[in-house]
């Protein structure tokens, strides 16, 4: 039996009936007369069954067994045999069905009975023999945007410097849209700036772009951007944990029910892996990016449409296909045409066992086979070896015949620069696109250009549709949506985080995961890693811990600073005498902020270190510390080996007494940073590339704060692909009296108190915030608010209102 | 019409209400309404008096024999550890150390027979999600807490007041990702979310100028923006829309931090004498906010006795010992708030609902026939007191007293068995039916739901809930 088949008796309604199936000649007697006249399939059937067959019985559903997509599936019927015997209506199961003598054995079994009208027509129609034209059928239609489609680029000028002009110039001639203006170098370069990397640009990055030639810049600038392959990364870093829904804390990581894909993530970013990749290696996942296929697990039993291989398929199809698999989770689909056996049938592709189906958390004692959401790119064969099936998946979703997986992610790109998709929403790629040709040659070139994301984002920015004046988005919610412009859209809760932390000096401290690696754009000389293991080189066991010490001369406060280290075991770190960190675990790379506690001068840096292991562990004794900053504009660096020495008993007051006084041993050096047993060298690698970012760690490298979370950064429960555009009051609240904020901008004004003069403070703040000087007006304003000599306090609200307004908080 | 209504419309209705406006030009989920039509309201306001995790019914509104305690006790004999005390309602009996609330039982319901889901091994954050959602997570879309699905239903009552205020719970403790994953609106949108208050003695904080920052300071710098703003040449690029919205909502919040709704906030106005009933700790002073806060107009306000993992009412051990001192926590302020209500003439429209994941026993986790994974170990023989209290987690039956907003006045619902496994035996109580009882108060049809996705998400799960018109009618 087909497992469709069963969800229909599960429905409850129909048993199996006899295959002859008959109705007493009484019941003939009652069921309403053939209509007279001959009865016009298209006009007077057809309609009846879209009323009340074909959301059960076509479009790919086939409840008990039965499919009326044309007239042939019609006549055979389903598990109960056949529903129409042409010329013989009162023996056709069909009308049995619809004449509902038996309650619990009718049709329909949702919505209204069928009137003794519509009887009437359906028995005069099977009576004339049942005629039912080839072109009309109620099959799936075929899936919109799932083939490859290349549409030739219209020859125009404009097409020439970039085929995006030349589809939106036919389509705005389609639309009688007269092509709006473009905007000014200002406006493109702060939108561009934030769309590609999410940063404002500074004053210098501002005067250099309007230095290059009118004609070039801005494809100059696009393509700058995109090569800062680190702020690249640490923008994109959101949009990815958004629709990854990857998060540094959350539920499930409590139970060990999830995973973080950060290190995989944001790697993949940095060296910008084609698309096709990524996407691979998401669905086909190794150790580093499994996370997204692993689900969140909560303890304890969960409802069937959320055990962790349903959840792996819905996200599949939701973030790769725009499909939303959610309803037919639960049960055949009411909004689309998904089934539960569609939803089954990739769920079980990431399932150790085949799933048994339930139905709207009812069991159903089926199984669905394997089976891709679109089995016309092809199948999933092999069905005992999930890494083979796994494998497969991946095969298909980034065959280069799947034109679903292209479009979709250029649809999310345009959408995240335009404030709207081509297609929407940018989960149900099904829809129409309102450009298709553009969409499609967008998912062509897109595929043509090794799935190169940064193409794509090159391609639109570089258009003139990018470049025209923005519009409203309440405008654009008319009910037939009419492009005009990119939309106004609100600074995400990292930019405008990011873009504060610019103006006040103030990111945060470090990141929340060890695994951001920029070592493959940043390891220069200074970052390069001179750290070797070091030890005492004598028997120690007697000892509990160990000291080895370093000292650091500085020729002036540390701009920045940040060390790097990891230990055999656990090991506490001290700087002039206080401790800065501790750490109980082996093996582990530790980060650490080191500007607030170092000074100009002689800095004495301690690491002491335990020596005998847990009971249950062997001791591997070694220490391994690098430190690098800035200090008077001149980069330093220090790093275990050699020149550190070491002794056993340090004393309590070791600060104070006279170092002269005590017996250092020099240290014994064990090897490179890389060597076994510790074989942690890429972890040093990254720790170590991102010293020099310590302080300036970007909102999307660390765990949401208050006010983050205010400016909409959701909780990464469910895959987001889309995050809300209009200010709350609850979000003003925190932006007028939250901690968070009110404290990043007391310390920048404090700051920039002791910098600047009042008129230089004022042009200077308004050209970081807004890309450009304040008006005569409003200089006017602010200095009759600050006063002559402006103190913290003054500066501190003169910030406040700047991030308040619409131009600082809006991308227009 | 209370008079706090009156007060809160001359000084506030001159803006749109807390974002409504923002909210319909943002895409928020629509309402999709079922074809039942919106119940007539008995309550204006709710509050969720929360007893976090896991209130043993047997120890507090369901007590059954008292075992008292002595070297070498069998665990299976005990099924409470306090003697009963009788209520003003014959024959319903608390447990000792609820003398207070036993003395206004005549003008609420007490229910026995909640029963929480089947959630397999226990984990109370989940239960809780489910408890405040009707769903248990994980779910396909997020779902909005029940403070959330009402601040979106009706709105504020009085503008000055946030819709849903969340009262006592931290995110910084164990399970804090979870305890955060239904603290929100989920996909009705951040306009309908919680306004936590961590501790009710500052929650003045929360809606007064920022720390270190003079009333004069803080008007100084909002009409410094105000003329910033106005004059701001944003226009020429902007969106109004868009524009409009900030600007608004700065305003609402301005308004909001510097009306003298504020008072209702702190808590020091309080006179002592009324002050020291309800000072028994951080959950009674949440209790007296949650009156004061009523008092002016408040629609949906939660106050929790705090989830942390092993502490307040998930005792896994010392069980009788805690409890004893969680009573004296609960006692007299949920007793105050009741008579404080009443006196002023608000209780009829005020539901108070104190509810609980689950409850608890000595010797079965989970319940009857769905035994799950034991968490704490009980010795065979009782040769300590900290063994002797209720330390397992029990689904099967649990208690939940409602006040107020039009429910029946000292009536018993369901009744449970008094030997061990203490089961619901009559009258189970679901989480979808309670839910449809509290939306029934507040005039939310249990059918009522929201479009996500294409689909209709229902305020209690897939539109199931049926009122307990026994309750309320």
């Amino acid at each position: 039996m087909k497992p469709s088949a069963l969800i229909f008796f599960l429905a409850g309604c129909l048993s199996v009936l006899p295959l002859d199936a008959a109705i007493t000649p009484e019941q003939v007697l009652q069921l309403p007369v053939p209509a007279p006249g001959k009865v016009d399939f298209v006009s007077e059937v057809k309609p009846i069954f879209e009323a009340s067959c074909t959301k059960c019985h076509a479009r790919g559903k086939s409840k008990g067994g039965f499919k009326m997509d044309n007239r042939e599936e019609a006549l055979k019927g389903g598990d109960s045999g056949p529903a129409i015997k042409p010329g013989k209506s009162a023996e056709s199961l069909l009308i049995e069905l619809v004449a509902a003598f038996d309650p619990d054995n009718m049709m329909p079994q949702k919505g209204s009975k069928l009137t003794p009208a519509q009887i009437s027509k359906l028995r005069a129609w099977i009576d004339q023999g049942a005629e039912w034209p080839g072109s009309v059928s109620f099959a799936r239609p075929a899936p919109l945007n799932l083939s490859r489609r290349l549409p030739p680029i219209p020859g125009s000028p404009s097409s020439a410097k970039n085929p995006v002009n030349g589809f939106m110039d036919r389509y705005f001639a389609l639309e009688k849209v007269s092509k709006p203006s473009l905007i000014s170098d200002r406006i493109f370069a702060r939108r561009v700036y934030l769309d590609l990397i999410g940063m404002l640009p500074t004053e210098e990055e501002l005067q250099q772009f309007l230095r290059e030639r009118p004609r070039v810049r801005r494809e100059k600038l696009v393509e700058k951007l995109l090569s800062d392959s680190e702020r690249y990364a640490e923008h994109w870093l959101t949009f990815w944990n958004d629709a990854l829904r990857n998060d540094y804390r959350g539920t499930g990581y409590i139970d060990g029910g999830r995973k973080q894909i950060t290190g995989w993530l944001f790697s993949a970013l940095v060296e910008n892996k084609p698309f096709d990749v990524f996407v691979r290696e998401l669905v086909n996942p190794g150790p580093r990016s499994e996370g997204f296929a692993k689900g969140i697990v909560w303890r304890g039993v969960v409802n069937a449409s959320q055990v962790a291989p349903m959840q792996t398929a819905q996200n599949i199809s939701q973030v790769f296909m725009g499909v939303n698999l959610k309803c037919a989770s639960c049960h055949d689909s009411f909004i689309n045409d998904w089934t539960l056996a569609d939803a089954y049938g990739l769920a079980n592709v990431y399932s150790e066992e085949p799933l048994e189906m339930f139905l709207c958390d009812k069991p159903t004692g089926q199984k669905a086979p394997l089976r891709f959401i679109y089995p016309q790119l092809g199948n999933i064969h092999s069905s005992t070896n999930k890494k083979e099936r796994l494998s497969e998946l991946a095969d298909v979703i980034t065959s280069r015949e799947n034109g679903r997986l292209s479009r979709t992610i250029v649809n999310r790109l345009w959408a995240s620069l335009m404030g709207r998709g081509l297609v929407e929403p940018v989960d149900e790629m099904e829809n129409p696109a309102w450009n298709p040709d553009l969409l499609d040659w967008l998912a062509e070139d897109l595929a043509a250009h090794d799935y190169n994301l940064k193409h794509t984002l090159m391609r639109i920015t570089t258009s003139e549709a990018y470049q025209l004046a923005s519009v409203n988005l309440s405008d654009q919610k008319e009910s037939r949506f009419v492009f005009k412009g990119p939309a106004v859209r609100r600074l995400s809760a990292e930019q405008f985080r990011d873009a504060v932390g610019v103006l006040t000096g103030a990111g945060y401290p470090s990141p929340a995961s060890s695994e951001f690696d920029l070592s493959s754009v940043r390891l220069n000389s200074v970052e390069a890693v001179e750290a070797r293991w070091i030890w005492t080189g004598t028997e120690t066991n007697q000892e509990k811990t160990v000291w080895f010490k370093t000292e650091l001369i500085l020729s002036g406060e540390p701009d920045q600073a940040g060390a790097v280290s990891s230990a055999g075991q656990g090991y506490s770190l001290y700087v002039n005498g206080k401790k800065v960190h501790g750490e109980n675990g082996q093996r582990s790379v530790q980060t650490i902020n080191l500007r607030p506690h170092l000074k100009a001068g002689t800095n004495v840096l301690l690491i002491e270190a335990s020596v005998a292991a847990k009971p249950d562990q062997k001791p591997v004794q070694g220490v391994l510390f690098q430190a690098s900053g800035i200090s008077g504009g001149k980069p330093w660096k220090t790093a275990t080996g050699t020149g550190w020495k070491w002794m056993a008993k340090v004393p309590a007051d070791w600060n104070k007494v006279d170092q002269a006084g005590l017996e250092w041993d020099a240290v014994v050096d064990l090897g490179g940073y890389n060597m076994a047993p510790w074989n942690i060298g890429t972890r040093v690698d990254a720790a170590v590339s991102m010293l020099p970012k310590l302080g300036k760690i970007r909102a999307s490298m660390v765990e949401a704060d208050p006010l983050m979370v205010a400016m909409g950064r959701p909780n990464r429960e469910q895959v987001m692909t889309s995050r809300p555009s209009v200010t709350t009051t609850l979000q003003a609240l925190e932006l007028t009296n939250g901690e968070t904020l009110n404290q990043i901008l007391k310390r920048g004004a404090e700051l920039l108190v002791k910098k600047n003069q009042p008129e230089q403070l004022i042009s200077g703040i308004y050209v970081a915030a807004l890309g450009r000087p304040p008006t005569a007006d409003e200089a006017r304003m602010v200095r009759s608010f600050m006063g002559e000599k402006p103190g913290a306090s003054e500066i501190e609200d003169f910030l406040w209102s700047i991030v308040m307004l619409p131009e600082f908080q809006l991308v227009y | 019409m209370r008079n706090a209504s009156n007060w809160s419309r001359r000084d506030f209705l001159k803006t749109a209400g807390m974002g409504t406006l923002a909210a319909l030009g943002a895409g928020y989920p629509r309402a999709v309404f079922a074809e039942e039509s919106a119940p007539r309201a008995t309550a204006d306001t709710l509050i969720i008096l929360w007893m976090a995790g896991g209130m043993a019914s047997t120890e507090t509104f369901d007590p059954k024999r008292y075992t008292p305690y002595e070297k070498g006790l069998d665990p299976n004999k005990v099924l409470s550890t306090f003697p009963s005390i009788d209520t003003n309602v014959d024959p319903i009996k608390f447990s000792a150390g609820l003398e207070k609330l036993a003395r206004v039982m005549d003008r609420g319901t007490l229910i026995r027979s909640y029963t929480a889901g089947d959630l397999g091994f226990i984990l109370h954050s989940r239960h809780q999600y489910q408890w405040h959602t009707g769903y248990a997570p994980p779910q396909t879309v997020a779902a909005p807490h029940i403070g959330s699905v009402i601040s979106r239903t009706l709105g504020p009552l009085n503008n000055a007041v946030p819709a849903f205020v969340d009262i006592g719970q931290r995110f910084d403790v164990g399970e804090g990702e979870e305890l955060k994953a239904f603290h929100t609106a989920g996909f009705l949108g951040s306009e309908y979310g919680p306004f936590m208050i961590s501790n009710p003695e500052q929650a003045l904080d929360s809606v007064r100028p920022p720390a270190g920052m003079s009333p004069g300071r803080f008007e100084n710098r909002a009409g410094f923006y105000k003329k910033l703003a106005a004059q701001n040449p944003i226009g020429i690029h902007g969106s109004d829309f868009q524009k409009e919205s900030l600007i608004r909502s700065m305003d609402n919040a301005h308004r909001l931090l510097s009306s003298s709704a504020a008072k209702a906030f702190d808590l020091s106005l309080e006179p002592k004498e009324s002050y020291a009933k309800y000072n028994t700790g951080k959950f009674g002073l949440g209790c007296l906010l949650a009156r004061r806060l009523t008092e002016i107009g408040a629609r949906f306000i939660e106050v929790t006795t705090e989830y942390i993992p092993f502490l307040n009412w998930d005792t896994h051990e010392n069980g009788h010992t805690r409890l004893t001192d969680i009573k004296k926590q609960i006692d007299s302020p949920i007793a105050q708030l009741v008579l404080d209500l009443e006196s002023r003439g608000l209780l009829n429209r005020t539901l108070i609902v104190v509810a609980s994941e689950f409850s608890r026993d000595m010797m079965m986790e989970g319940k009857p026939g769905k035994t799950v994974k034991d968490q704490v170990v009980v010795p065979e023989v009782i040769n300590d007191l900290k063994f002797y209290g209720m330390h397992r987690h029990f689904t099967d039956a649990g208690s939940v007293l409602l006040f107020g907003g039009g429910v029946r006045k000292g009536y018993l619902h369901g009744i449970t068995a008094e030997e061990r496994p203490c089961k619901t035996l009559e009258k189970r109580v679901v989480i979808e039916d309670l839910h449809a009882t509290i939306y029934r108060a507040m005039g939310i049809s249990p059918k009522h739901a929201y479009e996500i996705e294409k689909r209709p998400f229902y305020v209690t799960r897939d539109g199931l809930g049926k009122p307990i018109t026994d309750i309320i009618s």
